[in-house]
C-alpha cells in the first residue's frame, strides 16, 4: 500500500512559498517596527539605536496613555455588548431546525463578508444629522434639533457591534451545539427550574465559546480604525487612529511603532489572560 | 429568546436594507423613505471615471491575489495535514497567526517595508500584503475539508498505478471542491473589501474601499449608496455561493 503521508522534508516544501512570502510581508514588518521603536526621532531624523524616548514619550505625555485606556474601554463595552446580543441568537440557533438554523446562519455570515465600510455608510445614513431617524423625528414634530445620534461613542459601538457581532455568535454557537442536550434534561428531570438548568449547566459548559468569542472580538476592537473616523468624527479617539496620524502626517516612525508595539502588548495580555481561563475552566 | 434573536437579526439586517432602498433615490439628497424612485444614481455611478478606475483596480487585485492565495494555502494546508504529526499544531498556529495581527499593525509595517523597496502605491505592494491576510482563511477553510476527506479513495488511486501528483488532482481535489470554492469566495472577498492595509500602501491609486472612503468624508451623496449597493450585491450573491456551495466547517454542508 502507498502511503499518503509525507516525508518531513517534502511536507516543509510544501509550507515553503508562503513561508518564504510571510518573512517578507509578516516577519521583517513586525521586526522594522520593533527596532523602530527604539529608535530616535528628533526634528524630522530617525536615528535607530536603543532609546527608551518614544515609550517614556507615549508614558508621559498624558495624551497617548489616557487614549489607549479609551481603545480598551471601548472594546469592553463593544466586546461585551456583543456577548449580550449574540447569546441569545446562539441559543436560537442551536434549538432551530435545520432549515432555520442554515437561514440564520446565513444571516449571521454574510455581515461577515460584507464590506465594512458599506456598513459604515449604512448607519451614517441612518444615524446622520440628517440621517432616517432625525428626518423622521424633525418631521413628526417630535423634536425640533438633530439628536446626536453619531459622533461619539453610542454611533462608534453601535456600528462595530454590527461588524463584529458574527465573531461572537460562531464560536458561541460551536461550543453550545458541543454540549450534550442529556446533561440538561437529566438536570430539569431532577427537578431544576429552566433558569436554574441555564445557569447552573448550560452556561458554564458554553464558557469556552464565551471566552474565545469575547477574545477575538476584544482583539479585533483595539485595532478598529475605519469605524472610529466615519462614525466617531474626530470625538472618539482611539489608538489606531494616533498611529495613523504619527505616521501619514508627522512620519514620526518611531513614534507609531512604539504605539503599535503597545497595541500588540495589550493583545498579547489579552491573549495569555483568555488561555490561563480556558485552562482554569477545563480543569 | 426568540424574540431578542430576531431583534438581533433585524439590527443586523435593517441598515443595509435601508441602504439599498435609499440608493434608489431619484433625487439629489438621500431620504428614508425617497420622495421618487429611479436607478439616476446608478447611472451616474457606472459612467464616472473615478468610480470605474477605483473598481477596476480592486478587480485586478482581488483577481490576482485568490488563485495565488488559493494555491499557496493549499498547499499549505496539504503540508499540515500531511506531513509529520509532531508539532502540526504548533506549525499550524504559525501558518494562520496574521489573522490575529490587527490590520493596522500589519499596515504600518509594510508601509515601511513597501516605501524601503520603493514599490509603494503598486500591485507589488498591494498583492502580497492582500496575500498575507487572505491565505489563513484558505488554509483554515481546506484543512477543514482535508480533515474529513477519507484518504483511502487517494490509496486507492495510487496502488492502482497513479501517481501522488494525479491521485491528488484527480481524486482529492474533486472531492474537497467545497474547501477550495470556500476559500477562494473568502479570498476574493476579503482582498476586496481590505481597507486599512491598502491605506497605508496607496498614495495615489485608489482602490474602491479607498475611494469610498474619500467620497464618504467630503460629503454623504446618494452615488455612495449606489455604489455601497453594488458592492453589497456582489458580496450577497457570492455569500449565496458560499453557503450553499461552499463549505466553511468540516463535516459536508455548513451544517452536518
Amino acid at each position: 500500500m502507498e502511503k499518503t503521508d509525507l516525508s518531513k522534508h517534502k511536507a516543509w516544501l510544501l509550507l515553503a512559498p508562503t513561508s518564504v512570502l510571510y518573512v517578507i510581508t509578516f516577519l521583517i514588518p513586525l521586526a522594522t517596527l520593533f527596532i523602530l521603536s527604539f529608535a530616535k526621532f528628533e526634528s524630522s531624523v530617525t536615528t535607530v539605536g536603543l532609546y527608551l524616548d518614544n515609550y517614556q514619550k507615549i508614558l508621559s505625555d498624558g495624551i497617548t496613555l489616557k487614549i489607549f485606556f479609551q481603545t480598551v474601554k471601548l472594546s469592553l463595552i463593544i466586546t461585551l455588548t456583543c456577548l449580550i446580543l449574540g447569546y441569545p441568537v446562539a441559543m436560537f440557533m442551536r434549538n432551530a431546525g435545520p432549515r432555520a438554523r442554515l437561514w440564520i446562519l446565513f444571516f449571521v455570515v454574510s455581515p461577515l463578508l460584507t464590506s465594512i465600510i458599506v456598513r459604515n455608510v449604512a448607519w451614517v445614513l441612518i444615524l446622520g444629522r440628517s440621517g432616517m431617524i432625525n428626518d423622521a423625528l424633525i418631521s413628526w414634530g417630535w423634536i425640533s434639533k438633530p439628536l446626536p445620534l453619531m459622533y461619539n461613542t453610542f454611533g462608534v459601538v453601535l456600528a462595530v457591534v454590527h461588524v463584529y457581532l458574527s465573531f461572537m455568535v460562531l464560536p458561541l454557537f460551536a461550543a453550545l451545539n458541543s454540549i450534550n442536550k442529556s446533561l440538561e434534561e437529566a438536570a430539569s428531570s431532577l427537578g431544576a427550574k429552566p433558569l436554574n438548568v441555564f445557569l447552573s449547566v448550560t452556561l458554564p459548559l458554553s464558557l469556552p465559546g464565551i471566552m474565545a468569542g469575547c477574545t477575538l472580538v476584544f482583539i479585533l476592537s483595539m485595532g478598529v480604525y475605519l469605524t472610529p473616523v466615519i462614525m466617531g468624527g474626530n470625538f472618539v479617539v482611539t489608538l489606531p487612529m494616533l498611529i495613523e496620524d504619527a505616521v501619514r502626517n508627522r512620519y514620526n516612525w518611531p513614534e507609531a511603532s512604539a504605539m503599535a508595539l503597545l497595541l500588540l502588548l495589550a493583545i498579547a495580555i489579552m491573549i495569555i489572560i483568555s488561555s490561563r481561563l480556558q485552562r482554569w475552566v477545563n480543569r | 429568546m426568540v424574540l431578542i434573536s430576531s431583534l438581533v437579526l433585524f439590527f443586523l439586517t435593517a441598515p443595509l436594507v435601508i441602504l439599498v432602498i435609499q440608493s434608489f433615490t431619484n433625487e439629489s439628497y438621500l431620504s428614508f423613505p425617497p420622495p421618487s424612485y429611479g436607478v439616476r444614481w446608478y447611472g451616474e455611478v457606472i459612467s464616472s471615471e473615478d468610480w470605474q478606475k477605483a473598481t477596476i483596480l480592486s478587480l485586478i487585485i482581488a483577481a490576482i491575489v485568490t488563485p495565488l492565495s488559493l494555491v499557496f494555502g493549499t498547499l499549505v494546508a496539504f503540508g499540515l495535514e500531511r506531513g509529520p504529526r509532531s508539532g502540526k499544531q504548533t506549525l499550524q498556529a504559525v501558518m494562520i497567526s496574521p489573522m490575529v495581527l490587527p490590520h493596522i499593525v500589519l499596515g504600518l509595517g509594510l508601509f515601511k517595508i513597501a516605501l524601503q523597496f520603493n514599490i509603494a502605491d503598486s500591485l507589488w505592494a498591494f498583492v502580497p500584503a492582500h496575500l498575507t491576510i487572505t491565505i489563513p482563511f484558505v488554509i483554515v477553510t481546506v484543512g477543514a475539508s482535508l480533515q474529513t476527506f477519507n484518504v483511502t479513495l487517494e490509496e486507492a488511486a495510487r496502488s492502482l498505478g497513479a501517481s501522488r501528483f494525479w491521485a491528488v488532482w484527480y481524486v482529492t481535489l474533486p472531492i474537497i471542491r467545497p474547501g477550495l470554492i470556500a476559500g477562494a469566495i473568502f479570498s476574493f472577498i476579503i482582498s476586496f473589501d481590505e481597507f486599512i492595509i491598502t491605506f497605508f500602501l496607496a498614495t495615489f491609486q485608489r482602490t474602491l474601499p479607498l475611494e469610498m472612503f474619500s467620497t464618504l468624508m467630503y460629503q454623504v451623496k446618494p452615488s455612495i449608496a449606489a455604489v455601497s449597493a453594488l458592492t453589497l450585491a456582489v458580496t450577497a450573491i457570492l455569500t449565496a455561493l458560499l453557503m450553499f456551495r461552499g463549505q466553511v466547517v468540516g463535516g459536508g454542508k455548513i451544517i452536518k
